[in-house]
């Protein structure tokens, strides 16, 4: 092959993959800006103020309530009970896995974890309807199970391989010499990987925690089908909760075109990616901290 | 089955209410089989995009799960078109108590009070200390629509929105203080147990009538019931008119029926 040749094809693969990066920006840009003309075109309909202080949702007609408040604390709820039960879960397995599995069982482990993380979310909502939401009802004595408990457990479930995953890579990031240290100095293995490993595997392990965070407040398929929709301000993990997700899913397909009630979709689907985009942003940090503190 | 071709004789073009659009598919199916000649495209939307499609001539026939307005009905004037309407079904909608509620008929303004979140308890119509639960559909389903509508109210912002009939049903079996509505072929094909259907009377002399009477349905006498119609513009009857015909005829009524509608005669 003759140098021009050569020279032409590197400059077109080159350029080939410099535009495939910049499509990806792009296309996040172009959504962001998406969501955020049709945020203003809403923001000219309702008062931002009514917008996160109101107490109802409840759109459609001319005196609606748009009030994102209540899908905004279900959203919290939820998420927030989903880390309260994946959080301990997830970092306690990956000590077990990178500290004490043996070998064969790890690598039997590993892959039934990540395989986790394959089930379609519907599957998933689907278990939370036959199976978890009747456990919840006869255990708390209550009428239905379909409450932000129930979307918890579901999406501890769906949070854990992200957090198993990335906070196992933590921990054996954590260079060996620590352990060995802490070893020789009489300490026993679980002083060690309580006292030494974690703390130090800790920026990875916020990591985790914030992409599985990530994970939970974006999922739809799955609280949608087993929270009870109620757009009610909720009072506990007991009430029937309506997420952010499961609004602009249940409500975008009728929506009439270009109405108050359009717009305010995209305005709490702006709200949601702005702080799924924080909170992953949030992790990046921490996971980049990570590298840098083992580099 | 449903193939969409370039504007031609051979191609029933079908819009409009998503409500429908199962239905209408079911029916072009065994349309197509025993018409193999005629071809049948349907796509859903909306009642109001079907009308819309029909007005601008990229739908045939359009579904709709409410008559059309005057709007409508203007513009379809300005452009001297005519148009015709024909009522394949009738949706009833059933309202649906656990069987252990002591309640076995409603008013339309006791379901209002219950509905939008004014009634809370059961104590005042089955004497029975119970708080009241909910179970609706989506607000993206026409019944939803239909329900609220009707009795001009705004849903309790603590109703349930389940997925579909079948889970509504499935909650209320469990649930002895639920009320929930549902498309009224959801409770005749069986299912029934631990569940019961509430009659509904306007005023305390008149009959309070089931949604699975057939019968009272036909008379218009239900007062959750609604006509789906199909609109078609008086110049294209001949080219709808096989599957027209195909509605009224028994394999069609059939397929109404198991639908969860009731056919018309």
């Amino acid at each position: 092959m003759d140098i021009k040749k050569r020279e032409s094809l590197d400059w077109f693969f080159k350029q080939a993959f410099k535009a495939t990066g910049l499509l990806t920006i792009c296309m996040l840009g172009g959504i962001f800006l998406m969501l955020l003309y049709n945020s203003i075109a809403f923001a000219m309909d309702i008062k931002p103020v009514d917008f996160f202080t109101g107490y109802q949702w409840n759109p459609g007609n001319a005196n609606g309530k748009y009030s994102i408040l209540p899908l905004l604390v279900s959203t919290g709820l939820v998420a927030a009970g989903s880390m309260i039960i994946a959080v301990p879960l997830g970092i306690f397995t990956a000590a077990f896995l990178s500290e004490f599995a043996p070998p064969k069982l790890q690598a039997v482990l590993k892959p039934v974890i990540e395989m986790l993380a394959a089930i379609p979310s519907v599957a998933i909502g689907f278990l939370g309807i036959v199976l978890v939401g009747p456990g919840i009802a006869k255990l708390f004595g209550i009428q239905n199970g379909l409450n932000a408990l129930n979307g918890s457990i579901l999406l501890a479930v769906m949070a854990l391989p992200t957090i198993i995953t990335i906070s196992e890579d933590a921990i054996n990031a954590v260079p060996k010499s620590y352990r060995e240290a802490s070893l020789a100095l009489g300490a026993d293995k679980w002083t060690t990987l309580f006292k030494v490993t974690i703390p130090a595997a800790y920026p990875g392990l916020i990591a985790a925690v914030m992409l599985g965070l990530g994970r939970a407040l974006g999922e739809t398929m799955t609280v949608l089908m087993a929270t009870g929709n109620a757009a009610a301000m909720p009072r506990g993990f007991l009430d029937s909760i309506r997420t952010i997700t499961a609004t602009v899913a249940i409500e975008m397909g009728e929506v009439p075109y270009r109405t108050t009630h359009y717009f305010a979709l995209f305005a709490i689907a702006a709200v949601l990616f702005l702080i799924t985009l924080s909170i992953n942003l949030l992790g990046e940090y921490f996971a980049n901290r990570l590298r840098k503190f083992q580099a | 089955m449903l193939v969409s071709c370039s504007a031609d004789n051979t191609t029933i073009k079908i819009k409009g209410s998503d409500t429908e659009v199962n239905l209408a598919v079911q029916l072009a199916e065994s349309f197509h089989s025993t018409n193999p000649g005629l071809f049948v495209s349907i796509s859903g939307g909306g009642s109001g995009l079907g009308i819309a499609s029909l007005m601008n001539g990229t739908a045939d026939l359009a579904n709709s799960s409410r008559s059309i307005n005057d709007l409508e009905l203007k513009l379809f004037h300005q452009r001297g078109i005519n148009l015709d309407s024909f009522i394949f079904a009738q949706d009833a909608i059933a309202f649906v108590v656990s069987s252990s509620l002591t309640i076995d008929s409603i008013t339309p303004a006791e379901l209002a009070a219950i509905l939008k979140g004014s009634l809370k308890n059961w104590s005042s119509l089955t004497g029975k200390d119970l708080p009241v639960n909910i179970y609706g559909r989506q607000s993206n389903s026409g019944t939803h629509d239909f329900v609220k509508k009707k009795l001009g109210i705004d849903f309790s912002p603590h109703a349930k929105e389940m997925n579909g009939n079948a889970q509504i049903l499935e909650a209320l079996k469990s649930d002895n203080s639920g009320i929930g509505y549902v498309g009224a072929g959801y409770v005749i094909h069986g299912g029934s147990k631990g569940i019961k259907v509430l009659t509904v009377y306007e005023t305390k002399n008149s009959k309070a009538v089931s949604p699975l009477d057939a019968a009272m349905i036909a008379a218009g006498k239900y007062y959750f019931q609604r006509p789906l119609f199909q609109y078609y513009k008086t110049g294209s009857f001949e080219k709808v008119k096989p599957i027209l015909d195909f509605e009224k005829s028994t394999s069609g009524q059939k397929i109404i029926r198991d639908a969860g509608y009731y056919p018309v005669n």
